[in-house]
């Protein structure tokens, strides 16, 4: 019987140990060529792998007050982002928001936003999904993130302003920035670097600035300080190692020292926050605002806006219709009135009147005119606000008692073009560049100004009503707290500044505070005390800030000096005045004329001045003045002016610099 | 001798040397597998976390088949013998129920649906068909035939499954059928200028098959088999992922738990056919040989309980059960690290999956009973 298989089978044996002898050599030969020969090359390789370099936006620089209390600092912020290419297809993006719209508050508008930039953006960028969220909210989304593709749940930081509304308008806020803050940041980094975007290194600037303002975590100023000094507060960006998972999920973040970015630099503002929260709250529901001043340094001790909405609500984007709703509000949040506000400065402005007609000798410190009420000029009647008359009055008891009719004549014989001049001396009509956005120059008309803005002469009765700070004069609270800085102080006030610390350049288009002598400054001074001090005068419940003795030395009993002034909301027709209406509760209160106090105090060595308004207050001495002298007094007690203000460790270069190209 | 006393002396006369280094493998694997799911040094918490679900399922599937191996191995061998072809028919009748009727999974009819069970026919195959050719060849030599002739129906008898398989489509299996069935027929004692001929053929169809007959996929595994670097988010991904963790593992291995490329999920598949990376990264070289060199024990020794066989149907059977083991090995460890290209094989008793354990126990089953029953030549007589 043939055993053929039998016989054959050892061969065959053999030849598949063999085989298989020949197979564990090729393999052992690769393993030892990945394992043993290219160990470091694969190394490296796995290093690379799951590190990727991402673009890191630098810590915001902080803004403090002068005490060194923070105004706009960084707080820690969870945030979750969407990158499409990693989510997949349309559908699939559509799906993922849909699921994270289930764990976090996401509006509808807010999901159609987002796929609209999934739409429209490069599908490797980041898309913020949601910031500011709750531990809660954060851990939900890390805990579901298996099944939300190209979802991360990052921690980063958010600007933050502790102090709510006050310094919304001066400090301001951040926002994600739109194309159109883009372009703006586009411009202004070439204009500092001199660069324009055709030449290569100006194209990658441009792109590098463009990918920055485009991080999830990155907010431009949109208006303030924050818009301003955004060059020095945003800092440079550097990029960060990021721990990525296969599927581009960011698992850690790691120090990486070398390739940070600069940190921004921090501003240091002159205003004393807690001044500042003691005007808001002096002015309860009143709408207006406040500006104090140190007289010698010109430092803006308060500088404040009131109502204002906070600012915390911008930095995530505020809803559309809770937008609406401030932009409705005849209290005008938005509105920064310190700076961007200008009213007719009534009779707050004839203490520059007075200067003007001393210093051009139109009137003598003798002169006398008698006040029936009234005074006829031209072809119509002048009104005094004091129906009865006021009497015999000089320059002293005008001031003192606000009499309209002795400044009609004063201005009258001054003239216009004096009074323009002088105006401009105290400050007025000029836009003061203090370091935020917005700022305007009011108005100081003459007969130039008339021409080119309205294209006719100048009617020397429109003299009449300039010489009661009313007509086409007008001029902005801040400049007002100016205007009684340089009564007081004379050429001794300082120009206002606001960022500490040279920060800002100097601006030469300030008009000095030259050739007014000082007989007519302590004229004028007279004249203030008596309105505050002696008996008539229109506030004179006002004047003292310390009955009692409690302020520190050399404050102690120390009193103020001021100006009220009433600013018309609008004209009134003979009519109307005729049937009584003039103030009261009748009226609507957007109709209602605006309360003014300019003041400064000490009355000896004055130390601080400050302009009030209080929109449709109706009564300057009445309204303005006892939040005017409280909040005065406040700044007495705190004397901020006589301490140098806050250093922060990262200072701040002077004047806004170009940023070093990377 | 009573029947009990005949189970007990037959399960003293077990492989038991064999069945050691099989348990030694399938802790390996399980520890594995423990890894799989863990990380000593999560990269969020930096605190070791442990997910042993894997594990314990790959230890639950393994020691309950070694049970029903044991029990496979005191089974008579004829019994087996007596199923092959019935197994072999049943086989092929469920691949045409899953040509007509089969789920698709991965745009690949592979599965069978009965009632609350989903059955892998194909998996089946790669045990029936060695067991119907060792069968076929038994009954051939029995009567005395061995001219060249006899080859042919048992080719036919791989082909069948092979072309049911490859339609699937499932490349890798398919081949697997092919290249059991052709060790069994080269083991029968075909021509080895026969055999040196088809070779030939092989590698004069092998650029004409390349360039027509495979999938565009296919042929993209094949270039990135080369070159991983050709397409690295795409095809040549998994493998150059997979030869960074094994490269970065160096000589003895960043440490049980400790992979990084295996902690950030960077090779697909990597619980399964790609579970070598995680061997390869963690123990190193030194733990790569380990495992390879215990597979080498169990092959020798199947090679050995083959020749031992008196009869031809328990050593072809062997044989093929062998082959088909060092297929597995060679082709999975292979195309991980590299040598081969992308095909879906996983590593027996180490990657996680329940249908390759069950077809490589009830196999080492077999290879047991085949131990035990070496001497007895199992002629015709009262068998079939």
């Amino acid at each position: 019987m043939s055993r053929d298989w039998n016989r054959q089978f050892p061969t065959r044996r053999n030849i598949f140990i063999g085989a298989g002898a020949v197979g564990f050599g090729a393999l052992t030969a690769q393993l030892a060529n990945l394992q043993l020969f290219r160990t470091e090359e694969f190394e490296t390789r796995a290093t690379a792998n799951r590190i990727r370099l991402e673009p890191a936006p630098p810590h915001r620089g902080v803004i403090y007050d002068r005490e060194g209390r923070i105004l706009a600092g960084n707080k820690r912020n969870f945030y979750v982002t969407l990158r499409p290419e990693l989510a997949g297809s349309r559908q699939d993006v559509a799906e993922v928001v849909n699921r994270l719209a289930r764990i976090l508050p996401i509006t509808e508008a807010r999901k159609r936003s987002i796929l609209q930039d999934a739409e429209r953006q490069a599908r490797f960028v980041d898309i913020l999904v949601a910031d500011d969220l709750t531990w809660e909210d954060f851990s939900r989304v890390n805990v579901m993130a298996p099944e939300l593709a190209g979802v991360n749940a990052e921690v980063g930081e958010l600007r933050s302003y502790p102090y709510y509304a006050a310094f919304y308008h001066t400090v301001g806020y951040v926002q994600k920035a739109n194309e159109k803050d883009i372009a703006r940041m586009v411009e202004a980094e070439l204009t500092a670097l001199g660069e324009t975007p055709d030449t290569p290194a100006g194209r990658a600037r441009v792109a590098a600035v463009r990918r920055l303002y485009r991080h999830p975590q990155m907010r431009v100023g949109k208006q303030g300080v924050e818009a301003f000094a955004e060059h020095q507060l945003k800092g440079e960006a550097g990029r960060q190692r990021v721990l990525v998972n296969a599927a581009g999920r960011v698992i850690d973040r790691l120090p990486s020292e070398d390739i940070a970015g600069r940190q921004g630099d921090d501003v240091v503002l002159s205003i004393d926050a807690e001044l500042q929260n003691f005007a808001i709250q002096r002015f309860g529901t009143e709408s207006g605002s406040l500006v104090v001043l140190d007289i010698q340094s010109g430092e803006i001790i308060v500088m404040m806006s009131t109502p204002a909405p906070d600012p915390n609500d911008f930095v995530s984007g505020i809803s559309q219709a809770g937008y609406n709703a401030l932009l409705q509000d005849e209290r005008n949040p938005l509105y920064h009135k310190a700076y961007d506000g200008i009213y007719p400065p009534g009779s707050t402005y004839k203490a520059v009147v007075a200067t003007a007609a001393l210093e051009s000798g139109a009137i003598t410190p003798e002169f006398t005119v008698r006040c029936t009420g009234r005074h006829w000029y031209g072809n119509r009647f002048f009104h005094c606000w004091e129906r009865r008359g006021h009497g015999v009055m000089n320059v002293h008891s005008a001031l003192q008692r606000s009499c309209n009719v002795f400044f009609y004549e004063a201005a009258r014989r001054t003239g216009i073009e004096k009074i323009a001049e002088v105006s401009r001396k105290f400050g007025l009509g000029h836009r003061y560049e203090l370091g935020l956005t917005g700022g305007r120059a009011g108005v100081v008309p003459n007969d130039a100004w008339k021409r080119r803005a309205i294209g006719e002469q100048w009617y020397e009765g429109e003299t009449l009503s300039v010489g009661v700070g009313q007509g086409y004069m007008s001029a902005s609270p801040l400049q007002l707290a100016i205007m009684i800085a340089r009564v007081a102080g004379g050429a001794g006030a300082g120009d206002p500044t606001l960022l500490m610390h040279g920060a800002k350049a100097h601006d030469d288009s300030v008009e000095p505070f030259t050739g007014i002598s000082e007989a007519t400054m302590d004229r004028v001074r007279a004249g203030m005390y008596a309105v505050t001090s002696e008996a008539g005068g229109t506030a004179v419940r006002a004047g003292d800030l310390d009955p009692r003795g409690e302020l520190p030395a050399p404050f102690t009993r120390a009193r103020m000096a001021g100006k009220s002034g009433t600013a018309q909301a609008r004209g009134f027709s003979e009519a109307e005045r005729a049937a009584g209406l003039r103030s009261g509760a009748e009226l609507p209160w957007r109709l209602r004329d605006h309360a003014l106090f300019v003041a400064y105090a000490p009355t000896e060595n004055p130390r601080y001045a400050g302009a009030c308004v209080v929109e449709h207050g109706e009564a300057g001495s009445r309204v303005a003045a006892p939040i005017l002298r409280d909040v005065l007094t406040e700044t007495l007690r705190a004397d901020p002016g006589s301490r140098p203000a806050f250093t922060p460790k990262q200072a701040v270069a002077a004047a806004p610099h170009p940023s070093e190209p990377t | 001798m009573t029947r009990r006393e005949g189970v007990l002396s037959r399960l003293g006369g077990l492989h038991w040397f064999l069945l050691l280094t099989i348990l030694v493998i399938a802790v390996f694997g399980t520890a594995v597998l423990l890894s799989a799911g863990s990380s000593a040094h999560n990269v969020q918490t930096g605190r070791p976390q442990v997910d042993a679900s894997l594990a314990i399922a790959h230890a639950w599937r393994f020691g309950l088949m070694l049970f029903v191996a044991i029990g496979i191995a005191l089974v008579p061998l004829r019994i087996w013998a007596g199923l092959a072809f019935p197994a072999y028919f049943t086989g092929v009748a469920l691949l045409i129920l899953v040509a007509l009727f089969g789920v698709t999974v991965n745009g690949a009819e592979r599965w069978l649906q009965l009632g609350p069970i989903r059955i892998q026919p194909s998996e089946l195959m790669k045990l029936a068909v060695p067991l119907a050719l060792a069968r076929y060849y038994h009954q051939m030599f029995e009567s005395n035939r061995h001219s060249f002739w006899i080859h042919v129906p048992a080719m036919t008898i791989v082909l069948i499954p092979f072309v049911l398989v490859l339609r699937q489509p499932d490349l890798g299996t398919s081949l697997m059928i092919l290249a059991t069935g052709f060790a069994v027929v080269f083991f029968a004692g075909i021509s080895l200028r026969f055999v040196g001929a088809v070779m030939l053929l092989g590698a004069a169809l092998a650029v004409p098959v390349y360039l027509f007959a495979l999938e565009d996929y296919q042929r993209l595994r094949i270039e990135t088999m080369f070159n991983p670097d050709v397409d690295p988010l795409g095809a040549g991904y998994q493998i150059q992922q997979a030869q960074i963790a094994i490269g970065s593992g160096g000589a003895t291995g960043k440490g049980f738990m400790e992979g990084v490329q295996k902690e950030l999920d960077y090779i697909p598949e990597q619980q399964t056919d790609f579970i070598f990376t995680i061997v390869a990264e963690e123990f190193g070289f030194a733990g790569s040989m380990v495992l390879l060199v215990l597979w080498a024990i169990v092959l020798f020794q199947g090679m050995l309980i083959a020749a031992q066989s008196r009869s031809a149907f328990g050593a072809l059977a062997a044989a093929g059960f062998v082959s088909t083991l060092a297929f597995y090995v060679f082709i999975n460890i292979g195309m991980v690290i590299g040598l081969l290209p992308v095909v879906g094989v996983p590593l027996p008793l180490v990657s996680y999956g329940g249908s390759v354990m069950l077809t490589v126990m009830t196999g080492f089953g077999l290879l047991m009973s085949i131990h035990l029953n070496r001497s007895n030549d199992m002629t015709l007589r009262g068998v079939f």
